[in-house]
């Protein structure tokens, strides 16, 4: 699904965030990114989105070079690319139900299928009865499932969190790993770019470990840190 | 791209409202700008229709009666040829004269008007200009003579203040026309400054760069419009205006300028043609640097 052949990334001014880097991960896999600020874990994240191109070395999304994707067809890319951030990234002025909706809506989805998803996505993240609430009224966890539900609500192949549960408290962080493992079950490529030592060592899944730009580790059941 | 109308109306409405007092800025200076213009145009198309006839130097027009016999027309002849201030004549018939009128004239005007009773006629190029009212008088009551027409002298000088008139017209519309641009440049990218969180999300989840840019653009359109709209009144006034002044005498000055319908109507079109354009490329350079990426 997602594979990286010796991809390099430097920034002007000799910056090296991502240094010679190989990996594949397959459809359907559940997947820790790890390492300090700065490793590399963020601009990882932009290649794949596309919001940066590799200095040398070539990324696959579902068989397709992205680097050498023309401008027009970027957008098609994304929808394929659920994303979720620490900083939720919703729209104040709009409830929960318009937040979930207006990612349909902005790629030309009808209105039937609008009102068919939304409701069904919103039952996933367990918000269906929180769809008129605006994002203030919502706590950090309630406003991080309505980020999800719209990164999820068009299907998309691969699911990105950066940091989802930076800003939550440690029992929310939880709910939202267990809903994002739901997501995974359908299907869904998860990969998520974390600090939280807690999280990854309790779920022990596949653990890829940055450091510097560089792949340092990558385990099938791994942890947080060394050892064990 | 499939970009619905009713999406498209609703954003650049919320967006022209939000921006109110910059659109306001910016729909004022188009109109101001393409008033310039359109009545510099009118101004143009209004003297070159006067002056029509006074072309290639005639100074002076003798319009024979339709009855004149050969011998009065000689006799006109003979004694224009002795005048030493007449460079030459040259006879147009009254066929010549007929279609002449025509194309001078408003079908209204015209209609009444047969080959048989339009007067033929000899014009005359003059060595001095000035001594065209001496003809007149000379000629004026002479049998056979109908009329003696010499340019209002007026008319030239309507034609050199007119075309210092246009010019400075035409550097003020351009410069005005310059800043309707940059300033419908700004309120699109207010609007979209505006929306930055909007426009971030849409991007995220794929939108399109032309879903994101067909309601910016619109929004410029609209103003260009707008601006435009405003300023074609204006020309079809100041048509209206130079019609009751003219105060339907041919020999008024005003009148000779004022011009057909259909003239009034390109002009007032080119003026919205202008003015979707500047929306179009104020809006199209607001939108560049945001969603380049």
């Amino acid at each position: 699904m997602i594979s990286f052949e010796n991809v390099t990334k430097g920034y002007k001014g000799g910056t090296v965030a991502i240094r010679d880097m190989s990996l594949d991960i397959d459809k359907g896999e559940f997947v820790f990114l790890v390492g300090s600020s700065g490793s590399g874990k963020t601009t990882f994240i932009r290649l794949l989105l596309r919001e940066e191109i590799p200095t040398s070395g070539r990324i696959l999304v579902a068989g397709r070079d992205i680097a050498n994707l023309s401008q027009w067809r970027i957008p098609y890319l994304r929808r394929n690319i659920g994303c979720v951030f620490q900083d939720f990234r919703l729209l104040p002025n709009k409830n929960v139900f318009e937040n979930v909706a207006f990612a349909l809506e902005v790629i030309g989805r009808p209105k039937h299928v609008v009102a068919a998803q939304v409701p069904q996505v919103l039952d996933l993240v367990g918000l269906s009865k929180k769809r008129e609430s605006l994002p203030g009224e919502l706590s950090g966890g309630e406003q991080q499932r309505v980020a999800v539900a719209r990164a999820f609500v068009n299907r998309p192949l691969i699911l990105l969190a950066d940091e989802p549960t930076g800003n939550l408290d440690p029992a929310t962080s939880q709910g939202i790993m267990r809903l994002l493992e739901r997501i995974n079950k359908t299907g869904t490529t998860v990969v998520i770019a974390t600090h939280d030592s807690g999280i990854v060592d309790q779920m022990r899944r596949r653990v890829i470990e940055l450091d510097h730009g560089t792949l340092v580790r990558d385990q099938a059941r791994g942890v947080y840190g060394y050892g064990t | 791209m499939p970009v619905s109308l009713d999406y498209v109306a609703r954003e650049t409405a919320s967006n022209l409202w939000r921006n109110r007092l910059m659109t306001i800025a910016a729909v004022l200076t188009v109109a101001v700008s393409l008033s310039l213009v359109g009545t510099a145009l009118l101004l143009r198309q209004g003297v070159a229709h006067a002056t029509t006839q006074w072309q290639h130097g005639v100074s002076v027009e003798l319009f024979l009666k339709p009855s004149v016999s050969t011998t009065q027309e000689a006799s006109v002849r003979q004694q224009l040829h002795q005048l030493p201030y007449v460079q030459s004549c040259l006879y147009r018939s009254q066929t010549y004269d007929y279609n002449e009128a025509k194309r001078l004239l408003t079908p209204d005007e015209s209609q009444a008007l047969t080959v048989a009773s339009t007067p033929s006629s000899l014009r005359c190029v003059l060595n001095n200009p000035t001594q065209a009212q001496a003809i007149a008088k000379q000629f004026h009551g002479y049998p056979g003579v109908k009329d003696v027409a010499s340019p209002n002298q007026a008319i030239r000088n309507m034609e050199s203040v007119t075309r210092i008139l246009q010019l400075v017209f035409l550097i003020l519309a351009v410069i005005l026309l310059l800043s309707a641009s940059v300033l419908i440049l700004n309120t699109i990218r207010l609007a979209i400054f505006a929306r930055r969180r909007e426009v971030s999300v849409m991007k995220l989840v794929g939108a399109t760069n032309w879903f994101i840019r067909v309601p910016f653009m619109f929004e410029g359109v609209v103003q260009g419009l707008l601006g435009a709209v405003v300023a074609a009144v204006v020309v079809v006034v100041l048509h209206l205006v130079l019609d009751a002044l003219g105060n339907g005498q041919i020999s008024n000055l005003w009148y000779q300028m004022r011009l057909p319908t259909h003239e009034v109507v390109i002009t007032s079109l080119v003026v919205l043609l202008i003015g979707v354009l500047i929306g179009s490329i104020g809006s199209a350079f607001g939108i560049r640097r945001f969603l380049d990426a």
